[in-house]
């Protein structure tokens, strides 16, 4: 049996198609649920209402649960255990979709490698005999081959920042503003900068300067700072393990993109986000170092929202406002 | 040097072996040839006393006391020693959790106690499909959660699931006796 890990071949389109965009037209495009978009809704709302605008078809799939890489993780549940509840997933989503898109670093992460663990003779066995028991407590198929592992499923996988750099020439006719010059730090999060799951796939993640040249296509200047390629400290449950040592890997973070004088920090990942601007984080670093941090955090959809001209409320949570945030975005958006 | 074995006595691999038979890909820890790359990068290393040339070198030597080492826990699962290291077989982040898996089954890792918080994301794994307690989009169908609930049987997720029921209860039971005092 041969298993492919699914990451979409983006080379491969560029070179077959002159506007990459076309070979999105036409497919059933599906939105994976991130348990961390609830805290961030302009990520879902960013690129959802843009994949709108472009007149394709876009939808959510209902029965998809969270990847449960924090549970794999925590060694909570074993690889096949893991691999199943993937493969749940990815059955259900290729059931009515051709491409996935993924704005979370954590679940591509998972994606991805969940398909990898099944290359493994004995933990595909594992998998599909978990998946044979499934079956039989539920009695029936919805569809045939509902708990199968997928030989060769026609459905891909692409992470919103790959979507967004492969289609940037439609993507920057759609902005209403420009970045205005503006110095942005990058951070493309760990399991985006590190993954090296495809290597058999030969996609772009080899190259890690999407960010910066989206930045430089919008108007803005990509600055590079000393922790540009450090984690954000969350570490897969560090920061909630061992807290105050894992907040030295983000305060060491935000600290080096304030001392380049950077705007704010652009990132690809809601978890990413999460742990860079908490709140309660942003305090315990301020009583730990005695310094209070003030560098605004954003994830790449919610800014290409903005300079789309969406309205403001749907492209940024309320709970992530501060000072700073407003007068970066009164500038950005000034006509 | 000192790190180095000296002799071939020195290597033992029947602790190797053994988590081999688990994970086949950690047979490729014996590639490791001590550049120290991994190190230099690794943030785990960078805020506390966890090495990964060292762990290998304890493996290598069949010495467990890793699996009792509190440093197996700080480990970042970032991936970026993967991503450094010169022999590209070598899965640090995977032989990791396999470590912390032997030290959980021997009981050396965090007890359930120290599980808390992930009490309340197992319950809403298993009860809402994900780690949220109100999600985005709502609930997973009673059918879908049923089949979530078949997959992770016998999982440590559902013993962690099983020790915030039972400690409800308790708590419950408390409250009412001190309600009917
Ligand atoms: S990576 Fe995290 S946020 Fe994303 S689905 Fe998995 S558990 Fe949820
Ligand atoms: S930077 Fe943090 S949240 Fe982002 S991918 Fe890495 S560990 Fe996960
Ligand atoms: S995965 Fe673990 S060992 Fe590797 S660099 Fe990250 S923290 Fe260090
Ligand atoms: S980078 Fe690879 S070869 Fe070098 S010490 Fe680390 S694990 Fe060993």
């Amino acid at each position: 049996m041969e298993i492919n890990n699914l990451a979409i071949n983006l080379e491969e389109i560029e070179k077959r198609y002159e506007n990459p965009l076309d070979f999105f037209r036409g497919k059933k495009l599906c939105l994976f649920k991130a348990c961390l978009e609830k805290y961030f809704p302009g990520v879902r709302f960013g690129i959802h209402d843009f994949l709108e605008e472009l007149g394709l078809e876009v939808t959510i799939c209902q029965n998809q649960s969270c990847c449960s890489g924090t549970f794999f993780q925590r060694n909570l549940i074993t690889r096949a255990q893991f691999a199943a509840i993937n493969e749940r997933n990815i059955n259900e989503i290729n059931h009515q979709a051709d491409i996935l898109l993924v704005s979370c670093n954590g679940c591509y992460n998972s994606l991805l490698r969940g398909r990898d663990f099944l290359k493994d003779d004995i933990v595909r066995k594992k998998t599909q005999d978990i998946l044979n028991e499934v079956k039989e407590k539920m009695g029936s198929e919805k569809y045939h081959g509902q708990y199968d592992i997928l030989e060769n499923p026609k459905l891909r996988i692409i992470h919103d920042l790959d979507f967004f750099y492969l289609i940037r020439e439609e993507l920057v006719n759609t902005l209403k503003f420009s970045l205005k010059g503006i110095k942005i730090a990058v951070h493309y999060g760990c399991h985006y900068l590190n993954l090296d799951r495809d290597k058999d796939t030969n996609t772009y993640l080899k190259d890690k300067t999407k960010l910066e040249e989206l930045i430089r296509l919008f108007g803005g200047v990509p600055i590079d700072y000393q922790e540009r390629e450090s984690c954000c400290g969350w570490g897969a449950s560090q920061i909630v393990i061992h807290p105050d040592d894992a907040l030295k890997v983000t305060y060491k973070k935000l600290k080096s993109a304030e001392n380049v004088n950077a705007c704010f920090i652009l990132m690809p990942c809601p978890t990413c986000l999460y742990t860079l601007s908490k709140p309660e984080f942003r305090e315990r670093i301020h009583k730990i170092f005695n310094d209070e941090l003030e560098i605004p955090t954003i994830h790449l959809n919610e800014l290409i929202a903005i300079l789309r001209g969406c309205e403001e409320e749907q492209c940024i949570t309320l709970r992530r406002k501060s000072p700073r945030f407003d007068q970066i975005y009164a500038h950005i958006t000034e006509e | 040097m000192e790190d180095k074995a000296e002799s071939d006595e020195e290597w033992n691999y029947q602790f190797l072996e053994e988590l081999v038979e688990d994970v086949e890909e950690n047979q490729n820890i014996r590639q490791c040839i001590e550049c120290g790359k991994c190190i230099g990068e690794c943030p785990a290393s960078k805020i506390s006393d966890f090495n990964i040339r060292k762990i290998i070198q304890k493996i290598l030597r069949g010495d467990k006391s890793v699996l009792k080492d509190s440093d197996i826990w700080y480990c970042f699962l970032c991936e970026r020693c993967k991503r450094v290291c010169p022999k590209k077989g070598v899965n640090i982040p995977l032989l990791i959790l396999n470590l912390r898996n032997e030290s959980f089954k021997k009981g050396y890792g965090p007890q359930y106690n120290d599980l808390t918080k992930y009490v309340e994301m197992a319950e809403n794994f298993l009860t809402n499909g994900t780690v949220l307690e109100d999600p985005l989009d709502g609930s997973l169908s009673k059918e879908r959660i049923d089949e979530l609930n078949e997959i992770c049987n016998f999982a440590r997720i559902k013993y962690v699931f099983k020790a915030s029921e039972a400690s409800k209860a308790y708590k419950k039971k408390i409250h009412k006796k001190r309600v009917k005092k």
